[in-house]
């Protein structure tokens, strides 16, 4: 029942939203400490690629009811973005873009662990009977 | 998670080594002798960074490879006076440029600066995550 609980919710999307911002964080903290590494090449993990990913699934288990979905195996992947100026050393680094990503990263993250915290919430005034 | 903080500190430490190369690089501008004792200015080091981390190479993050001399010939000044003077009259400096090595400094602590917050960044998204259970 508790399984049935967990699953019919939007947790399993949020849970995999939040592997995902701490896998980026990972890659984007990995693209800062090499920022003076000679020919380093940037790694990220594409946002829109894996919301679309996200989206698909979500509409699919809108169409087949809820817990019909798994989501469990979602991975985003690893992508080397050429974006940006290429230096002679063969890194195509840059700082501001860096932190940008990272702050709006760290953003999402701590978004979704709101959420799923509400969600919890909500679950347990309902077990309770009472607000917590 | 707790693996990124890790990684910052390889960065941490790297660009550490960084400064204090540099700092060596500063303290030894004028410097005409080597360790012996012997006439022979001082050569220039750098660190080369390497991706991987200094213990186990296959983790993210990053090492000093190696720390290398500057191959570039000492600049010759002329002070005849001077006990270390050649036959010429001309005392052989260390081939550093004061601005690159400011240059440098300045980059090497601006790095340091982002990962110290990249890792506070990361360090408040643990912390999210703990909140979870609590």
């Amino acid at each position: 029942m508790f399984e049935r609980l967990l699953n019919q919710t939007n947790a399993p999307v949020l849970e995999r939203m939040l592997k995902f911002t701490a896998a980026r964080q990972k890659l984007l903290a990995e693209n800062v400490v090499n920022i003076s590494t000679p020919g380093y090449k940037q790694k990220d993990l594409s946002l829109e690629k894996f919301q679309g990913m996200l989206r698909e699934r979500i509409e699919q288990r809108d169409h087949g009811g809820l817990g019909s979905t798994s989501f469990d195996d979602l991975e985003a992947q690893l992508e080397n973005p050429q974006r940006g100026m290429l230096f002679h050393d063969g890194s195509n680094r840059s700082m501001e873009q860096l932190m940008t990503d990272q702050a709006k990263n760290a953003l999402m993250h701590n978004f979704v662990i709101e959420l799923l915290r509400k969600q919890f919430q909500t679950m347990e005034m309902a077990l309770k009977d009472r607000p917590v | 998670m707790f693996d990124i903080l890790d990684m910052g500190a390889s960065g941490l430490t790297a660009q550490r080594t960084r400064l204090d190369t540099i700092a060596e690089n500063l303290a030894n501008v004028y410097t005409t002798h080597n360790a012996k004792g012997e006439k022979e200015a001082f050569k220039r080091r750098f660190v080369v960074l390497g991706s991987g981390r200094a213990d186990d190479k296959a983790k993210a993050g990053v090492h000093v490879q190696q720390i290398k001399l500057d191959p570039a010939p000492p600049i010759p000044k002329y002070e005849p006076g001077n006990p270390d003077a050649d036959a010429n009259g001309y005392v052989n400096y260390p081939n550093i440029d004061m601005s690159i090595e400011y240059i440098n400094a300045l980059e090497a602590s601006r790095a340091y600066e982002a990962n110290v917050t990249m890792m506070e960044v990361s360090k408040s998204m643990i912390n999210a995550s703990l909140r979870l259970i609590a």
